[in-house]
């Protein structure tokens, strides 16, 4: 090593170079080798949440115990043929692109409940969840939520079990009318509100926005399944 | 003898968290659970173990004018490489750690060792020393994150030690101390360690 002039421009640019190169080839190759198993992972959650939304610990119940068909809806509400499970879970990796594409994927349990998955934005970063109907397509079931950098105490509740169990049992039609179900800021009033989280007002407007959008998309079907009492 | 010196010397007397008092933000960030306690522990101890034994590998041919830039990509890449481990084999853990995996490569600790340890020893000794730095830190951690995971939630590891019976809601007396899930509170114990460790070693106190 001393025969050379380690402070030489040439060595600098050429030790550089190599090990940039060397680097990026080790990075690559543990990422392309490890790239299943993290795929496994991260749909191994979204089906721990669906099945969380419906109520059912996931620790007791898997997926394919309790949801009987994943489908694609399309914009009427009319299922679209020819979607395997792979096509529907990657559409909740980018649900904006997917609404926009009028593909609207849907989890149906066994007993007829439905899981819908929602996307919005919170106060710091995106927002998304998982909300159960019961089988009249007006009872929230359940609903699970993440975040991805709301503020911790406050924004970030929305995960806790204390917030998400507030809407079980709420409805999201006011007679015909869609009303979708909100985070009231001051308490719920009605059935339709559950009580907002104080210091996280922007967060709480988010999930609304996020459950009223999302649920609207799905309205066709939900009309059509609908039980009239 | 020496050797072994560079392992055990971190544990305590040279301890980088409560004497060198390096890497205590994520020590506030990670020690809520002993769970991610314990995983941030052990990613930190490789990735020092490991850019050390790189760095003194390489410590001869690196030139002196892009010292820091080598040491900095060395440590990323270990870092990516850990971070994607944990996504592939405990993505629960992974989740809770988020941002702070990433931060691991801003951890002084690890770039402190490299520059003031493996540039200057042989590869086996700086491996041993970066051995007993992430050793010296994960204990830190665990100690950190037993009191607040105990007294904060009422378990450890997640396994239930203090029974639910005792809790005001179910008829009890007791009550999780809140504010030991909050930042400030590892601050304070980190406090509170330092003071029992100091009063057990004379000559680390200031005079």
């Amino acid at each position: 090593m001393a025969k050379f002039n380690v402070n030489s421009n040439a060595y600098i640019i050429i030790y550089s170079v190599v090990m940039v190169v060397l680097v990026a080839v080790l990075l690559s190759v543990t990422s392309l080798s490890l790239q299943e198993r993290q795929g496994e992972n991260i749909l191994n959650e979204k089906k721990q949440q669906i099945v969380k939304a419906l109520g059912e610990d996931p620790a007791t119940a898997s997926y394919a115990d309790v949801v009987a068909e994943a489908v694609m809806l399309d914009k009427n509400g009319n299922k679209i043929e020819g979607k395997t499970d792979a096509d529907i879970f990657a559409a909740l990796g980018d649900l904006t692109a997917s609404f926009e594409a009028g593909e609207f994927p849907i989890f149906k349990a066994a007993n007829g409940s439905v899981v819908i998955p929602v996307y919005g934005a919170g106060l710091w970063g995106p927002i998304w969840g998982y909300i159960a109907l019961e089988q009249d397509m007006n009872t929230v079931k359940g609903i699970v939520m993440d975040h991805s950098g709301e503020t911790p105490g406050l924004g970030a509740e929305i995960t806790t079990a204390k917030v998400q169990s507030e809407f079980v049992g709420k409805t999201i039609f006011e007679g015909a009318d869609f009303v979708s179900v909100a985070m009231k800021k001051g308490g719920a009033t009605n059935n339709h509100e559950v009580d907002a989280i104080s210091g996280g007002t922007k967060t709480c407007d988010g999930v609304n926005a996020m459950l009223k959008a999302g649920l609207e998309g799905y309205l066709p079907y939900i009309n059509a399944n609908k039980s009239n009492e | 003898m020496s050797n072994l010196k560079n392992l055990t010397g971190p544990l305590s007397s040279n301890n980088p968290v409560i004497v060198q008092i390096l890497g205590i933000c994520s020590a506030l960030a990670v020690t809520v659970k002993m769970e991610p306690a314990f995983v941030m522990g052990l990613s930190v101890m490789v990735v020092t173990a490991f850019s050390n034994l790189v760095m003194s590998l390489l410590r001869n041919g690196i030139p002196s004018r892009i010292r820091i830039i080598v040491q900095l990509v060395v440590i990323a890449a270990l870092v990516i490489i850990v971070d994607q481990f944990l996504k592939a084999f405990v993505y629960d853990v992974s989740k809770q750690l988020s941002v702070y995996v990433g931060l691991i490569i801003t951890n002084c600790i690890i770039m402190g060792r490299v520059e003031a340890f493996a540039l200057g020893n042989k590869p086996w000794d700086s491996f041993l020393d970066g051995i007993g730095n992430g050793l010296g830190y994960a204990a830190i951690l665990l100690i950190v994150a037993f009191f607040r995971e105990l007294f904060g939630s009422g378990t450890l590891f997640n396994i239930r030690i203090i029974p639910e019976s005792w809790y005001i809601a179910n008829g009890g007396f007791y009550s999780n101390v809140g504010i030991m899930l909050f930042p400030p509170m590892a601050l304070i114990i980190v406090g509170a360690i330092i003071w029992v460790h100091r009063s057990f070693n004379k000559d680390l106190q200031e005079k």
